[in-house]
């Protein structure tokens, strides 16, 4: 058979890498192909969710940002300061963690989705009109964040202005000065050209962009044991090759963006720093478990256990 | 722009019936009005509140996103209505009346059976949405209550056309909707 | 593909063939309609972009303008100063166009607002009906190239390009094309030794640049709250509403209340109309898109190997030849996705491309035989088929030739981008 999958990015991105290593997989060890989709080619993230539940698509990749509106729990890991910093334990927490192996599986199970990988693409850089390493430094600031409530309360808590706005405008309105900055993983900063508007980069070590590979539950339960196997070796395949891939992707987009332009400036926030950006993840908190409820309450708790089970 | 067209619409329905076909049309043409109103004043409020305030609406581009539609699906019964959906009629126009006659009542039939096909389907859809329950991320409001247009916009424009088939069946002319008689004399396009 | 284009030149509605294309396609690729609702999905998904409202916004400015007084003002401070000259009239006109253009975001709007004024002088000054029609339908175009503009708004949502870099860089191209059309006016005038207006005195200009100086501020107030960074590309569309009603309600006066009813429920009707077509053009292009057939056809043809100058000869004739067909909205709906991954690919610019495509479309609606220009103007001037396209050849190869130009120097369009975006 030909198995569809959709991703969110474009070619050559992290998502597309994972997907292209899970096709490559499945087709050495099975007869089944797989047609990979990339952005827009199928509709907006939205769209490809609700594909891949209808089951038009057997496959999709979406970050938990956007699951947000469908799974609200996906939105913890916008709370700052809550995964741990380092490359190596984010890999392991990914790895290990209950709340992701287990707990995560079953809200998507509740949406009709088998849960098949979470995976992080990669630290979240803040760039702005200038260097800023203190929550003052960040007022009066607008902030492009995508339409998400618990997004758009962390960046309250860093004392900023949080404004959503269309990926498509953010380019031109970082040029305008319509907004002061932005975050992405560093290599969207860079393939995005989004160092040449806004050439401040701050690492804030507040969290990494997440995302989740699933299929669609009622083709994964009918394929056979076997096939079902497969499938998971090939997601397991994916991730391992995405991490490898990974791993010193954040310092050759950072070398390509300082080779590039001569205005960028890198501020990396001292402990004492981000301590005091720490301090105001607890409001974050509050606003998570008022959407969640309960049940992000215990999801929270079991994310905690887990981290400090690796670190 | 040229002249008003659409500003009085009587419907050939009898009675009750008739009466419920105006107030559709009059409900119509508020709601475009003010959904195109309306987004002129919530995008402005934004640009103010963000310009003068430094803090715009979180949830202005979702109330635009929700009138859209509103727009979109009140707008193509009315234009139906008024027979203004963009056609091209070159060939159309260069055939002798009774072909004309024919011809409109296929185009208007098959028009109608393929709006009532798409109710169908949103029908379907806007459940499914409803089953999944996902949400507008700022509004935090169901995302299919700002679907239930898209339906009731495809039965009013399939019914719509299809009283255009039985009007043209019945009377002596050619008609583009219920209201317009075919030719460029009596039917100036707005643009 | 066959049954699409019977029914389009049958006089069925333009959603009517794009809905029936795209349940074939569903039928095809899921053997049956179970999948149908996935077709609604993207209808919605078509309308769903943040940018769109800019198309009822700048509808409903030029509609407000067009009904009080600031079209009439602006015209008549063009005149007042190119009157006398030789063609005068006619170059007014063609200058109307691109004025009325910068405040306007549409072709039709433009046939309208400087048409209906202009076309009675013309024809008692002695031109040509035909001449004046294929004049005012084709200097209309330069409106769609002159921000802002509704072609380029969908161009770039489409294909998620910076909608205020494809405004700036209309410019230079709508000014070229200004240039070579009132040359044309001017040999024509001079040839059919047409009459010239009365000079206006410099104290009649000062008035008349005096009346204008308020509807003049419009691309003003775009250019300069979009690059100050008060406002997106997008809102500047509700921005000018919000102006024009300033101008023409509380300044003018020229307005009432009740016109606002009338004026907002015709651009919602419009609106309607247009937004259908994108809607279930986004549906018809899902499907397309899901069967792999752009991957397959530009394979087939080669386009990939073609080089960025073959691709872009490609873009053009393909975007031509189909909106002599169909209407230019659904021509880049339809089109644009299919050509992304080759424009990708030769590392064309994807602001160059649109400028392109805006100036194609313009061209092929004002093309015979089915140009949808050509359309409106048969229904708004109540001209005969023949009489209406008889005086279109010119005009229409300057434009290719200006397109021409756009393909060998780039830089028309991309200077003044490149000046403002460094
Ligand atoms: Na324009
Ligand atoms: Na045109």
């Amino acid at each position: 058979d030909t198995w569809r999958y959709a991703h969110e990015e474009y070619e050559g991105d992290v998502q597309d890498v994972y997907a292209y290593k899970f096709k490559e997989y499945v087709e050495e060890n099975s007869e089944h192909n797989v047609q990979v989709y990339r952005f827009g080619e199928l509709g907006e993230s939205d769209d490809i969710m609700e594909q891949t539940q209808a089951g038009i698509l057997q496959f999709v990749n979406q970050s938990p940002g956007f699951t947000g509106s469908l799974i609200p729990e996906a939105q913890i890991f916008f709370i700052p300061y809550l995964m741990p910093t380092d490359f190596d334990t984010v890999v392991q927490f990914f790895r290990e963690s209950d709340a992701i192996n287990e707990d995560f599986v079953e809200l998507y199970a509740d949406q009709g989705l088998e849960l098949l990988k979470m995976y992080p693409e990669g630290e979240m850089v803040v760039t702005a009109d200038e260097p800023v390493t203190t929550p003052s430094g960040f007022n009066g600031k607008k902030i492009r964040v995508m339409t998400n409530p618990l997004l758009s309360s962390t960046y309250e808590a860093f004392g900023a202005t949080p404004t959503p706005l269309p990926w498509g405008e953010v380019y031109g309105a970082l040029q305008t000065n319509m907004i002061q900055g932005q975050e992405n993983p560093i290599f969207w900063i860079e393939s995005g050209g989004l160092y040449e508007v806004s050439p401040n980069l701050i690492f804030t070590k507040h969290g990494w962009f997440t995302t989740a590979m699933m299929a669609n539950q009622d083709f994964f339960e009918d394929l056979s044991a076997d096939e079902q196997e497969m499938v998971r070796m090939a997601s397991e395949y994916a991730f391992n090759e995405t991490i490898e891939h990974i791993d010193g992707l954040a310092e050759e987009s950072l070398d390509k963006i300082l080779e590039a332009s001569d205005d960028v400036t890198v501020t990396r926030l001292s402990d004492s720093q981000i301590e005091a950006f720490k301090k105001r993840a607890p409001m974050v908190e509050e606003t998570f478990i008022d959407m969640t409820g309960n049940s992000g309450q215990a999801l929270l708790d079991q994310f905690k256990a887990d981290l400090d089970a690796v670190q | 722009m040229s002249e008003d067209d659409t500003q009085h619409f009587t419907s050939h329905l009898p009675g009750f019936l008739g009466t419920i076909d105006e107030w559709i049309s009059k409900l119509e043409s508020f709601i475009l009005a003010l959904g195109v109103l309306l987004m002129a004043v919530n995008t402005c409020v934004n640009v103010i509140a963000r310009f003068g305030f430094g803090k715009g609406l979180f949830f202005s581009g979702e109330i635009n996103r929700i009138l859209i539609i509103m727009i979109t699906f009140a707008g193509i019964g009315y234009a139906a209505r008024h027979g203004r959906h963009i056609r091209m009629s070159a060939i159309y126009d260069a055939i002798p009346f009774t072909g004309r006659k024919i011809l409109m009542i296929c185009i208007a039939l098959f028009t109608s059976a393929v709006m009532f096909f798409l109710c169908y389907f949103a029908m379907v859809y806007i459940i499914s949405v409803f089953e999944r329950g996902r949400v507008l991320p700022a509004l935090q409001i169901p995302i299919w209550t700002i679907y239930v247009w898209v339906p009731i916009g495809f039965f009013v424009t399939g019914v719509q056309y299809l009283l255009t088939a039985i009007k043209n069946i019945t009377a002596s002319d050619v008609y583009l909707s219920t209201q317009v008689l075919d030719g460029y004399s009596d039917s100036e396009r707005e643009v | 593909m066959l049954i699409m284009i019977v029914l389009l030149l049958l006089g069925f509605p333009m959603m009517i063939p794009l809905i029936t294309a795209a349940v074939a396609g569903f039928i095809m690729m899921f053997g049956g309609l179970g999948q149908m609702d996935t077709f609604i999905q993207q209808v919605l998904g078509g309308i769903r972009p943040a940018s769109l409202i800019a198309v009822p916004m700048f509808i409903l400015a030029a509609d407000i303008m067009t009904r009080g007084h600031s079209a009439d003002r602006l015209i008549d401070m063009v005149m007042s100063f190119i009157g006398h000259v030789k063609g005068g009239l006619a170059v007014s006109t063609a200058a109307s166009c691109t004025l009325f253009g910068a405040v306007s975001g549409s072709t039709q709007a433009t046939v309208v607002a400087i048409g209906s004024p202009l076309r009675p002088k013309m024809l008692k000054a002695g031109y040509s009906d035909s001449f004046t029609l294929a004049l005012i339908i084709n200097a209309s175009d330069i409106a769609f190239l002159i921000p802002p503009s509704i072609g380029m708004i969908i161009y770039g949502v489409i294909s998620e390009t910076s909608i205020a870099e494809l405004f700036i860089a209309g410019v230079g191209p709508g000014l070229l094309i200004l240039v070579l059309f009132s040359i044309y006016c001017l040999i024509y005038a001079t040839v059919n030794n047409l009459p010239t207006e009365e000079k206006s005195t410099w104290k009649q200009r000062a008035k008349a640049v005096q009346l204008a100086v308020w509807p003049l501020m419009f691309p003003v107030i775009i250019v300069g709250g979009i690059y100050g960074g008060i406002f997106s590309p997008t809102e500047a569309a509700a921005v000018c509403v919000l102006y024009a009603v300033l101008l023409e309600f509380v300044i003018f006066k020229s307005l009432k209340l009740p016109d606002m009813y009338t004026i907002a429920k015709s651009t919602g009707l419009i609106t309607a109309v247009v937004f259908i077509l994108v809607g279930v053009g986004n549906g018809f292009s899902w499907i397309i898109s899901f069967a792999q057939i752009p991957q397959t056809i530009l394979d087939a043809v080669g386009v990939n190997d073609m080089g960025p100058t073959g691709v872009l000869i490609s873009i053009c004739v393909a975007f031509f030849v189909a909106c002599m067909f169909v209407d230019p909205i659904v021509v880049i709906l339809v089109l644009t996705p299919i050509f992304a991954p080759a424009i990708a690919a030769t590392g064309l610019d994807p602001v160059h491309v649109g400028i392109l495509i805006t100036l194609q479309v313009a061209i092929g609606s004002a093309t015979p035989p089915f140009g949808c220009d050509i359309f409106t103007a048969i229904a708004i001037f109540k001209k005969p088929y023949w009489e209406v396209i008889k005086g279109t050849p010119p005009f229409i190869f300057i434009l290719v030739f200006s397109a021409g130009l756009l393909i060998a120097f780039p830089q028309i369009a991309l200077f003044l981008r490149d000046v403002a975006f460094g």
